[in-house]
C-alpha cells in the first residue's frame, strides 16, 4: 500500500466515478445533441439513440433509424446495391461499437443519460426507487429482443411479401422510431417541440404516434422511479450486445478474489445478478449491462473487477479506492447535512 | 494485623477463575514473544481491567447483546447503543454452561449460556438479539431467555444463494431495527445511520490496514495479537478501539520500515480458519506462533470475517442504506452454517495466496457441527491446490495441550521441509 504512493494508477483507482461518470456524461451529451452547430458530424451509425429526427444541431446519429431505412427495400433491390450498402452501415455502426463495447450506454447514449438525471432528480426528493420484481425480470429481459426483430422485419415487410402475407403500410417503414421515446426527448433538447404531435393521417400513424407519446409518458416517469427503467426495453441493447464479445474495451472480473457481497449488485442500475455471483466467467458485460463500471468502483477487494481496455487495466477495484468512495477515510463525529 | 476472613461467593471464585485464564493469556502475549509491540499495551491493559478486574466500559449506556456477527453493529450504534458480542472463550464459563447442555455441545455455547446462567457480567446486556445461525446458537437463545434475560430472536437465513434469502434477510433486520428503535426510545434516521456506518467502515479500514502489513515478508505482528485487537472490538468503546487502532498502524509502519519481523527467517506462514478464537481460548494460535510459526491471515468469525467486507451503499437514504446493511452481514458471510460452502472454499484459497500463506490449520470445536462437516470438502479442495493443511478437533478444557503441541509442531517441521525442498 505504501508502494508508489503518488502513482496515475492509483489516482484512477481512486476516482469517484459518480462525479466522473456525471460529468463525461453532459459533455457527450452536449457532443451527440448540439455537436452539430460547431460543425461535428459523427455520422448516423452510433451506437447510441442520437436521434435522425433532430433537424440540425446533432453531432451524429442513431443507427437504429437508419437500419430501419436500409431495410425497407424490395428483395431484388437487397441483391445489389440496397444489400451492399446496408452491410457496410452495419459495418460502420461495429466498428464504432467495438472500440466502445456497451460503454455507449453508461457515458454516451443521450437517453440513458437522461434517465440518470431522473434518478438524480428522484434521489434529492428521497422518493424511493423501484425494482422489477425478479418473477418477471426474465419476461422483461426477452422485450428488447422482440422489439429488435420486430423493427428489422416490419420495415422489410413493407416493400416485401414475407412468407405470403400482404405488404405492410407505409406507415410502419420507421417502426421503432415512431414508439422511440428519443424522437421527442432529443430534439426537445435543441428547442424543437415538433415531435409531440399525433398523426391523424392514416390509421396505423394515429397508433403509432400514440403508442410513441404513451412510450415517452412511461420512459419519464418510468426512469423517475426505476433506475434505467428503458434500458431493460432497449432493442439497441439487443443490437449491441450481438457485437458485444469482440469489443474492445470489457469488463472482467477475477472470481477467485470475489466474496459475493454483492456490493456490486447493489450498485448496478441493471439489477445484474451475475455480477456478484458468477465467480466462473472472465468477461461479465452481460445483455442488460450498460458498463457504466459503477460496479467497480463499489467493489472492496483489490483487484477483482476491472474495466480493460485491448488487455490494458484502465479501472479496477480496490480497497482504498473503495474506502475513499464511501467517504469511510474519515472519522467525524457527525456528518451532519 | 486483622484482616477478615470472608467466604469466596461463587461468582467471585468464577471470576478468580476466568482471571486466573485471561492473565495467564495476557502475560503469553506480554512476555513469551520477541520484539513487542509498544502500542499493543493498550488491549493487554484493557483486557487485563475487563476480565481480570471486573471493571465495568459502558455504566451508563445500553448494551445490546448479540450472539453472532451477523447482527449489525451499525444499527446498534446509531441507535445510541453499545453491542457487545456475546460470543464467550472461558474455560470457567464452558464447564458451568456444561452443566446445563448435552455433553457434546459446542464450547463456545456452553461457555455463553456458563455467562448467562451465573449472571455475572462486568457490562450486562440489558437486551440480547440472537440470529438462528448454527443450531446450538439457536436453541442457547431460549435457553437464556428461561435464565430470565430478554432474548429475541432474528430469523437468520440458510441458503443465501437465493434472492428469498435476501429478502427474507432485510425484513428480518428491518424488524430487528424497529425493535431496537422501541427499546432505545430512538430513531433511526438518515444522518444517525450514516455516521453510524461511515464509523465502523472506518473501524474496518483500519482492520485492512493492519493486515496488509501481514502480506510483508517480515510479518511486523503476531497472529494473536491481531485476534487480540479483533476479539477486543467485541466489548471496546469504538472510539477507544479506533484510536488504539490508529496507533497501531502508526507503530507498524514504522517496524514495517524497519524490517521488524516477529517470526523467524523460515517460519512457516499459516492461514487459520474454523470455529473462532475467543478470548482467552487461544489455545491452538498460541501453540502455532510458539511453535516458529506465524499466522498471516484468518478465516474465522471472530476476526477476519466480521471485518471483511464493507457496507457499499449507492444512495444514502435510511432505507438505502438499511438495505446495503442487511446485504453486507448476509451475503459476504462465509459462515459454514449455509449450505454451500465454496465461498468459503474461495476465501481460504485467495488468502492463502495473497498472503503468501505455506499452510492452512483448520481448528474444529469439538461438538461444532458445520465446521466439522465442512473438514472434508475444505481439505479435498486443499489438497486439490497442493495447499498443506492441518485438521485439529479441540475444546476450551486445559488438558490436550501436550498432544495438541506434538501435531501442530510436526505439521510446521513439515512445511518447514517442504520450504527446504523448494529453494
Ligand atoms: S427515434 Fe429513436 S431510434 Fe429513431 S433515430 Fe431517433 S433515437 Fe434513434
Ligand atoms: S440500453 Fe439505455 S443507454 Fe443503452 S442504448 Fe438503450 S437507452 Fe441508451
Ligand atoms: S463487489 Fe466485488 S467482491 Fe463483492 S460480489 Fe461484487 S465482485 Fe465480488
Ligand atoms: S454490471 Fe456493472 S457495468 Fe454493468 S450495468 Fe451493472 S454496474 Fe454497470
Ligand atoms: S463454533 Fe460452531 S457450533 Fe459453535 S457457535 Fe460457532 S458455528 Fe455454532
Amino acid at each position: 500500500m505504501t508502494k508508489n504512493k503518488f502513482s496515475l494508477r492509483r489516482a484512477v483507482n481512486n476516482m469517484n466515478l459518480v462525479r466522473f461518470r456525471f460529468w463525461f456524461q453532459i459533455v457527450a451529451f452536449a457532443l451527440v445533441v448540439y455537436g452539430g452547430y460547431i460543425g461535428l458530424d459523427l455520422g448516423d451509425k452510433l451506437p447510441t439513440f442520437a436521434c435522425v429526427f433532430n433537424g440540425e444541431g446533432t453531432g451524429g446519429k442513431c443507427y437504429v433509424g437508419e437500419l430501419q431505412h436500409d431495410l425497407k427495400h424490395p428483395l431484388e433491390g437487397f441483391m445489389g446495391f440496397a444489400g451492399y450498402a446496408f452491410l457496410i452501415s452495419l459495418g460502420m455502426f461495429a466498428v464504432w461499437f467495438w472500440a466502445l463495447n456497451k460503454g455507449w450506454c453508461g457515458f454516451v447514449c443521450p437517453l440513458g443519460t437522461m434517465q440518470d438525471w431522473l434518478t438524480m432528480l428522484r434521489e434529492k426528493t428521497k422518493i424511493r426507487y423501484s425494482e422489477y420484481s425478479w418473477a418477471n425480470r426474465g419476461k422483461i429481459k426477452s422485450i428488447k429482443y422482440i422489439l429488435l426483430i420486430l423493427l428489422l422485419l416490419l420495415p422489410v415487410m413493407i416493400a416485401n411479401s414475407v412468407f405470403g402475407l400482404p405488404k405492410l403500410p407505409n406507415g410502419l417503414s420507421m417502426p421503432f422510431c415512431d414508439i422511440c421515446p428519443g424522437r421527442m426527448m432529443i430534439p426537445a433538447f435543441t428547442g424543437h417541440f415538433n415531435q409531440f404531435y399525433i398523426d391523424f393521417s392514416s390509421k396505423t400513424d394515429l397508433v403509432m404516434t400514440t403508442l410513441g407519446m404513451i412510450i415517452t409518458g412511461l420512459f419519464l416517469v418510468g426512469s423517475f422511479i426505476k433506475k434505467r427503467f428503458f434500458c431493460y426495453f432497449c432493442p439497441m441493447a439487443a443490437l449491441q450486445y450481438v457485437f458485444s464479445k469482440p469489443a474492445l474495451l470489457k469488463l472482467y472480473k477475477d472470481g477467485s478474489k470475489c466474496t459475493k457481497c454483492g456490493d456490486c449488485y447493489r450498485a448496478c442500475d441493471m439489477d445484474i445478478l451475475e455480477i456478484a455471483d458468477d465467480v466462473t466467467s472472465k468477461n461479465l458485460v452481460t445483455e442488460d449491462c450498460t458498463l457504466c463500471l459503477k460496479c467497480v468502483a463499489a467493489c472492496p477487494e483489490e483487484g477483482c473487477l476491472e474495466a480493460n481496455f485491448m488487455g490494458a487495466t484502465i479501472f479496477e477495484s480496490t480497497k482504498e479506492g473503495f474506502i475513499l468512495r464511501m467517504a469511510m477515510d474519515q472519522n467525524k463525529e457527525n456528518h451532519a447535512h | 494485623m486483622h484482616t477478615e476472613h470472608t467466604i469466596e461467593t461463587s461468582a467471585e471464585r468464577q471470576n478468580r477463575h476466568k482471571a486466573m485464564e485471561a492473565i495467564s493469556v495476557i502475560n503469553a502475549l506480554r512476555e513469551d514473544f520477541k520484539s513487542p509491540i509498544h502500542s499493543m499495551g493498550y488491549f493487554y491493559d484493557l483486557f487485563e481491567k475487563v476480565y481480570c478486574h471486573h471493571q465495568p466500559l459502558h455504566e451508563g449506556k445500553a448494551k445490546i447483546g448479540t450472539m453472532c456477527i451477523q447482527i449489525p453493529s451499525e444499527i446498534i450504534y446509531a441507535l445510541d447503543g453499545v453491542p457487545i458480542r456475546l460470543c464467550n472463550g472461558f474455560y470457567t464459563d464452558d464447564e458451568i454452561g456444561g452443566d446445563l447442555l448435552p455433553q457434546k455441545s459446542c464450547p463456545l455455547v456452553k461457555a455463553t449460556v456458563g455467562w448467562f446462567a451465573s449472571d455475572n457480567f462486568s457490562d450486562k446486556p440489558d437486551i440480547t438479539f440472537s440470529p438462528t445461525t448454527c443450531d446450538q446458537k439457536t436453541k442457547a437463545g431460549a435457553i437464556i431467555e428461561s435464565f430470565g434475560h430478554t432474548v429475541i430472536d432474528v430469523g437468520f437465513p440458510r441458503t443465501k444463494e437465493s434472492e428469498e434469502s435476501r429478502h427474507y434477510w432485510r425484513e428480518s433486520v428491518k424488524s430487528f431495527a424497529v425493535k431496537l428503535s422501541k427499546f432505545q426510545g430512538k430513531k433511526l434516521t438518515r444522518s444517525n445511520l450514516e455516521s453510524a456506518i461511515k464509523k465502523v467502515g472506518y473501524a474496518q479500514s483500519l482492520y485492512h490496514k493492519l493486515t496488509e502489513f501481514r502480506k510483508n515478508k517480515a510479518v511486523p505482528i503476531l497472529g494473536v495479537d491481531m485476534f487480540l485487537v479483533t476479539n477486543a472490538f467485541f466489548f471496546d468503546k469504538i472510539d477507544e478501539w479506533i484510536s488504539a487502532v490508529e496507533k497501531l498502524v502508526v507503530e507498524l509502519e514504522q517496524r514495517a520500515s524497519e524490517g521488524v519481523n516477529v517470526a523467524g527467517k523460515a517460519s512457516p506462514r499459516i492461514v487459520y480458519t474454523g470455529s473462532p478464537p475467543i478470548f482467552p481460548n487461544y489455545k491452538i494460535p498460541l501453540i502455532i506462533e510458539q511453535s516458529d510459526a506465524i499466522i498471516v491471515a484468518d478465516e474465522t468469525c471472530s476476526s477476519n470475517r466480521m471485518f471483511n467486507d464493507m457496507v457499499a451503499v449507492d444512495e444514502w437514504n435510511l432505507y438505502d442504506m438499511i438495505d446495503s446493511v442487511s446485504d453486507k452481514y448476509l451475503k459476504a458471510c462465509t459462515c459454514p452454517i449455509f449450505t454451500q460452502n465454496d465461498d468459503r472454499i474461495r476465501r481460504i484459497i485467495q488468502l492463502v495466496r495473497s498472503y503468501n500463506g505455506d499452510g492452512v490449520i483448520y481448528q474444529a470445536f469439538a461438538g461444532c457441527q458445520v465446521y466439522e462437516m465442512e473438514q472434508r470438502s475444505v481439505l479435498a479442495a486443499m489438497e486439490k491446490e497442493g495447499i498443506p493443511i492441518l485438521y485439529i478437533e479441540s475444546d476450551y478444557s486445559p488438558s490436550q495441550h501436550g498432544q495438541l503441541t506434538t501435531r501442530v509442531e510436526a505439521f510446521i517441521e513439515s512445511l518447514k521441509n517442504r520450504k527446504r525442498m523448494k529453494k
